[in-house]
Formats: structure tokens, sequence, C-alpha cells
């Protein structure tokens, strides 16, 4: 019933006048909390299931949304906000788990890795039981799987497997016949996370060619080298998906570039930004522009290398957002038109419709969001 | 005003930085969770009054009813409202306690009391001809305005402010006295006069057409209730609001003495400005802990409920300078904030003759 004061135009209007804010129905959650935590309307909670150990610093937390949530695709991620000391925070995780268990049991998995000196990620692993509550925002993020079935390769790194186990599973319950090469680095045999899904995904699914191998295991380091992707057959045919500390990351796609697999056909998905020291100098004559959001019908002149976001927020809008520096991917928002720099990577986009993120784009002439 | 040299300004400065400090740094989930529950009684009140008015044809579920409401809208305008508008809760990134975006269940719209409180009054306090909430341009409350024959009537005018305080601050930004001298004209004023009506329309469509409207029968009723609702939050809060700054001994500034002025001198406009009054848990709750505030005034975006425990620290601060801690009971203090409005109301011979106290020379 709560849920139609989001849905219904007039209602939503009533409420507005009725209540003095934008999102009446939350109004109520004061009291609605006191019954039950799930009820809330703010935000979407979701009760943790359960908590399970993989590896010595990480953890899988089975959680399940409140009915309302829209549901995944494999691949993709979730900002996550809880209480610490009073204070909210958000963090961004990748779903572990496949889209087909939450349609069967309504349940959905994050494995977190615990960050040293890290707030959430270490609150998390101590003092969250299950029982309790937290917010989920809906699934967002565009690192899918192939759409048609075709040969993939997988280069991950420690806690980046988390949404390659989502791909892996999802494709092989498909039953899909594509060759798929997953190389795993992790630093010892203990790291490895969620072993017995491996184990059980190479043993049952022969498309699969799984290699995981040991960083800094005492005489046997093996760091990804060509030698690796030498082994995999047909690779420049093949997909690509890196998931993984910067510095594999950035070695993987110098490697994969070496052996002329097209940048079109490498995906990523970064769980930092770059370093700051990556971050490059802008040529300030190429930037700033029109901008037009397209949804809000606003439009505004931009010059140097203010942000989207800041423009955004200038012109009287608030897009979603959490760190401002590229980190959470909060504020990623579609581009329809136009080329945007990344102040972080000093990449320019495509001049097409795409996934950006507006706290760290500058626009380089005209663009137009769908804001 | 209590005169420091500026390296005693200096060191004020400090000393209240280090109080300060001190609760920012402790800042945390007892801080969230008084302010959730607060919220949460607010709810319980708002809703249960709503709930019980279509029944108010029984008095005593009337009585009830009313006083429910009442209080809910005093604890949302003064404990919640107000205090969220300041920044105290902005650490806690909740977007239902944020600042910027929080609006209040009275007709002065968010945006304008975050502009014409938050930033004139508590940057300019108690300077006359900068502090516009100063006597809210009505009222004259010190020798500072040259008095008039029509100030004879100032009284009456402080009943009628007091009785529709909502809208007296819903329309303070309109700059009334400012628009009658030419100074500017009302075509500047047209982007606040829509802002005013949206927010001042729903308000009065609220409580003055919705619910009688839904529960038809028994609109009288509930329209009685919910005016009467309405009133009780208009003289409480702007009683507590004019204990704040007008009291006998709060003192009044000019734009020369604060112009370019230092944070110490800041602080110390403040600490003599502004004036507390005691009370009970109840009265400091209702009153959104402006019964301290001077300890508001220097620290406007802290959790309102930590001034009781920060007020001995102030108050020793005070002395330490020789600077007058204003305070007493509330009696007493709203007793000195009538008489000065009686007071201001005649000529200055008759005042200084019938109330020699208030003779504090034009500042
Ligand atoms: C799209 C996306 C998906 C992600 N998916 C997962 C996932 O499935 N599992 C998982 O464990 N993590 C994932 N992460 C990373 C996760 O968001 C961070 O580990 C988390 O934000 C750390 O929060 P914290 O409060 O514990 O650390 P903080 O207290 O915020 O930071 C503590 C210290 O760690 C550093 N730090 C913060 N984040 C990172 C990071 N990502 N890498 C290295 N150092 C960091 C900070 O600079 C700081 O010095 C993902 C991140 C993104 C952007
Ligand atoms: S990535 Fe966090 S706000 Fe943009």
């Amino acid at each position: 019933m709560l849920a139609q004061f989001q849905t219904s135009n007039a209602l939503h209007w009533l409420g507005r006048q009725l209540f003095n804010r934008t999102d009446p129905a939350a109004f109520f959650d004061p009291l609605l909390e006191r019954i039950d935590p799930m009820l809330a309307q703010q935000t979407i909670r979701a009760r943790v299931v359960s908590i399970t150990t993989e590896t010595a610093d990480t953890r899988t937390f089975v959680l399940k949304p409140a009915s309302r949530w829209q549901g995944f695709r494999a691949g993709q991620h979730i900002a996550l906000t809880l209480d610490i000391n009073g204070v909210r925070r958000t963090r961004t995780f990748s779903l572990s788990s496949t889209p087909s268990q939450w349609q069967e049991n309504g349940t959905i998995a994050l494995t977190i890795k615990r960050i040293k000196d890290g707030l959430v990620t270490g609150w998390m692993h101590d003092c969250l039981t299950p029982g309790e509550t937290l917010s989920v925002s809906e699934a967002f993020g565009d690192f899918g799987i192939p759409e048609a079935a075709e040969p993939s390769l997988y280069i991950v790194g420690g806690s980046g497997i988390t949404p390659v186990l989502s791909h892996l599973e999802t494709m092989a319950a498909a039953g899909s016949h594509a060759p798929v090469t997953l190389l795993y680095y992790v630093r010892t045999r203990n790291d490895v996370i969620a072993s017995k899904r491996l184990a059980v995904l190479a043993e049952q699914w022969p498309a699969l060619t799984l290699s995981i191998f040991t960083t800094n295991e005492p005489g046997k380091a093996q760091r990804l080298s060509d030698q690796h992707l030498h082994q995999v057959p047909g690779i420049s045919a093949r997909r690509c998906y890196l998931c993984g500390p910067e510095g594999l990351m950035d070695l993987a796609s110098d490697l994969l570039d070496r052996r002329d697999v097209p940048e079109s056909r490498i995906h990523c998905t970064r769980f930092s930004a770059p370093p700051m020291k990556d971050a490059v100098e802008l040529d300030a004559d190429s930037l700033g522009g029109q901008v037009q959001f397209a949804k809000s019908g606003k439009q505004t002149d931009s010059r140097g290398d203010a942000s989207l976001l800041d423009i955004a927020e200038a012109s009287g809008l608030s897009p979603k957002h959490g760190c401002r520096m590229g980190i959470c991917h909060q504020c990623s928002c579609t581009k329809t038109s136009g080329t945007v720099i990344n102040r972080l990577t000093g990449k320019t986009s495509g001049n097409g419709e795409e996934t950006i993120q507006l706290c760290v784009s500058v626009p380089a002439g005209a663009v137009a969001i769908d804001l | 005003m209590q005169r420091l040299t500026e390296s005693q300004l200096n060191e004020l400065q400090q000393d209240l930085d280090q109080i300060r400090d001190q609760v920012i740094a402790d800042l945390g989930e007892r801080d969230a969770n008084y302010i959730r529950r607060v919220v949460r009684l607010h709810r319980s009140l708002e809703v249960g009054g709503r709930v019980m008015m279509p029944f108010g044809f029984i008095p005593p579920v009337f009585l009830t009813a009313t006083t429910a409401l009442g209080l809910s809208k005093i604890i949302e305008n003064m404990e919640i409202g107000h205090n969220v508008m300041h920044g105290q809760y902005d650490w806690m990134n909740d977007p239902s306690l944020n600042s910027q975006t929080y609006e209040w269940d009275t007709a002065c719209g968010g945006d304008s009391w975050r502009r014409t409180h938050n930033y004139e009054h508590h940057t300019y306090t108690n300077i006359i001809g900068k502090d516009r909430d100063y006597g809210y341009a009505l009222l004259r409350l010190s020798e500072d305005d040259k008095w008039r024959p029509a100030h004879l009537l100032q009284f009456a005018n402080y009943v009628l402010l007091t009785t529709f305080f909502q809208w007296g601050v819903g329309l303070h930004e309109l700059e009334f006295e400012r628009l009658r001298k030419g100074d500017i004209t009302l075509k500047e004023k047209i982007p606040f006069l829509k802002e005013f009506f949206r927010k001042g329309g729903r308000q009065a469509f609220k409580d003055y057409i919705f619910f009688p409207a839904v529960t038809l029968p028994v609109a009288p009723i509930v329209l009685a209730g919910n005016v009467s609702a309405n009133l009780m939050r208009n003289l409480w809060s702007s009683t507590v609001i004019f204990c704040g700054h007008f009291t006998q001994d709060a003192e009044t500034f000019t734009e020369e003495e604060s112009d370019g002025e230092s944070k110490g001198h800041w602080y110390l406009r403040q600490l003599t400005g502004s004036s507390n009054f005691t009370g009970s848990r109840w009265v400091h709750l209702l009153s959104g802990h402006l019964s301290y505030q001077i300890e508001h005034h220097v620290f406007p975006d802290l959790p309102a409920h930590r001034y009781p425990e920060i007020s001995g620290q102030v108050e020793a601060v005070c002395k330490k300078y020789g600077i007058h801690y204003n305070t007493g009971r509330f009696a007493k203090q709203y007793g000195t904030v009538l008489k000065r409005i009686a007071g201001y109301s005649l000529p200055d011979r008759l005042r200084t003759r019938l109330w020699p106290e208030f003779s504090q020379p034009a500042a």
C-alpha cells in the first residue's frame, strides 16, 4: 500500500503536500521500523540470512532483500548502506550469486574481502550478524555475460572473482557450450575464494577451463604473463573480462592489446578508482561545452574541467552520488550523446550512448545526459 | 558590551573551539539514537493526534487530540526541523535529516528559513539594521529605532505576531519594511512570493482543507482542532524565540563594531546577545533546546541535546572573561521580554522613568 505513494502520481502529490517530503512513503518509517525494519520505505532493506567464511579475510553474506527489489543481471553490483556509530555509510559490492537463485528463493549473496583498516568491510566482518538488516540499492553496472554464447576469457585477481562467479554459474546453468577460460590469481592457496563452487563448476561444466595461480606462494610465485595467455586457445576471438587489483588489470589490458584483442571486446569492472598518480593533466582548451540534461529539460554551458556531477548540481539537479572521486559508481548514469573525458584515466569516451560516472567525467564539447 | 582585547578574544575563541571539538569528536550513535527517538515521538504524536481528532466531539478526546497534534508540531518545528536545518545531524548522512533538503511542518519554506535565519540571523545576531529578526521589523525593542507614536500600539502588534507567528515567519523574507520605503520592489520579491504561496498553501491545504474534508461529518471539529494545534505551536515557539534575544540583558550591536570582526568577536557577540532559561527536560525538548540559546548561538550546528551537557563549560568560559551568562527561570526571562516590548512602545523619557533597568544606551 505504502509503495503506491511512489507509483501513483496523484497519491505521491498528496503525500508531498501532507508530509512535506519528496519521499512521502518514508514518513512512517520511524514507526514501521519498530514493527519490522524490512517495512521501511526510504531505502530497500535486506535481511542478513547467513554469513559464511570463504578465506581468512573474506566472507559471503547471504541477504534477502524486501520484495520490491527488482533483481539483477549476472555481473552487476549494488550499493550497500548501513549505519556505523550513527553515520550512514555506503559502499559498492558485486553480487556473487546468480539471478536464478534470487528468482528461486529471493536471496542474493555478496562476497566481501576485509580491507586493511576498512571501516565498512571491517564492521561487516566483526559486527554484522544474521537477522540484522541493512539497505541495498537496485543493481547497476554493465559487466554482463555475452549475449550470444561466444568464447570468453576471464582474468581475475583476488576478490575480483565475485561478479565472475555469478557469470560462470549463470552460463553453466544455461548449458552454454562456448569455451570459457578462467585465469584466477590469488596470493596463496588459502586465498582462493569460493573454492568449492569453482571446483563444482570445473567438474560439472565441460566448457570451463579453470587455472588457479598463486602469486605469493613461496617457491611457486606465478604472476600473470604472456605465457599464461599463450595457453588459451583462440584468444584473439575471445571476449575478455577483467576484474581484480589495478596492477593485474593494467597488465592484462597490455598483454591483450599486444595480442590484438580489440578494446571493444575487453570488459573491466573496477573495484577501486585508478590511483591518483595516474590522474592526468587535462588539456583545458578542449574541455567544456553545452550540457543538456534530457529528463529534466535543463541546459547549461560548462567551462574548464568541471565534472558533470558539479555541473548538474550547479543547475539545481541532485543526481545520486557517493564518493565524488570515481570509486563507488553510484553516480553512474547514461550519456546519450557527445564525448566526455574521464578525469582519472584521461580517456576520451566514444560519442554514442554509454554509461559514465558523472563525478569524474568532464564534457569535451556538447553532451546530452539522461538526467 | 563587555570589552575584550584582541588577545583575549583569541583566547576566548580557543576556549570555545575546544568545547566544540570535544563534542564533534564524540558524535556518534548516542546522538543518532536521540534524534531518531525524537522523530519517532513526533510521528506517534502526529499520527495519534490526527486519528483521534475526528472523535473530538467527545470533549476529552478533543483535548487530547489537539494537544497531541500541537505537541507534534512543536517538536517537529523546534527539536527536529530547526535543528536539522542548522546541519546538526548532517554528519549522519541520513537524507531524511539533511540540512539542505529538510522541509518542516510550518508555513515558512525551508529555503527561505535557511537564508533568513541560518545565514542572516546567525551571522549578524542582534546587529541593529542587519539582523532583521531583532524585533522582526515590527517591534521597537531598543533605542536604536527612533520612537514614533505608532509604537504605542506595539503590544497589540506583538499579540498579533505571536498568534500568527508561522505566517509572520513565512513572510519575513518579503522585507515588508523595505518594500514600504521603496528600497526594493515587489517585482524582486516575486520568486520569494511564489515559494511562500506554494509552501504556505500546502500547510493551509493540509490542516484547514484536506483533513477536515476527509472527515466531513465532523469537519468543524477537525478544523477547530487543527487551528488550535497551530495556535499552540505559534504561541509557544514565538515565546521561546523571544526569550532567546529580547530579555532584559540581551545586548544589541552596531554595524560598525561588528564590521570585519574576528571569530572571537563573533563569539563574544553571540554570548552577550543571547539568553537562556531554565526548566525541566521536557521544557528543553519542547523548546528545541533553544532554552540554551547561548550555547545554540555559539555552536549552532552541534546537536542541540548536547547543549545541557556543555552549558557548565560555556558558563565557566563566560566567567573567566567576566561575560554575563544571561539565564533565569522561564517566567522571569519572559517577564523581562514583555516589559521590553511594553517599555519601548513608550517615548524614551517615559520609559526610563518607569523602567530604569531598560536604559541600555543606544548601541
Ligand atoms: C563496482 C565495485 C564492485 C565491488 N565489488 C566488491 C566485491 O564484490 N567484494 C569486495 O570485497 N569488494 C568489492 N568492491 C570493493 C569495495 O567497494 C571496497 O572494498 C569497500 O568500499 C571498502 O570499504 P571500507 O569501508 O571497508 O574501506 P574504507 O574505510 O573506505 O577504506 C580503507 C582503506 O582502504 C582503501 N580502499 C578502499 N577501497 C578500496 C579498494 N576497493 N581497493 C583497495 N583499497 C581500498 C582506502 O583508500 C583506505 O585507505 C567493489 C568496488 C566496486 C567499485
Ligand atoms: S563514483 Fe562515487 S560519486 Fe561518482
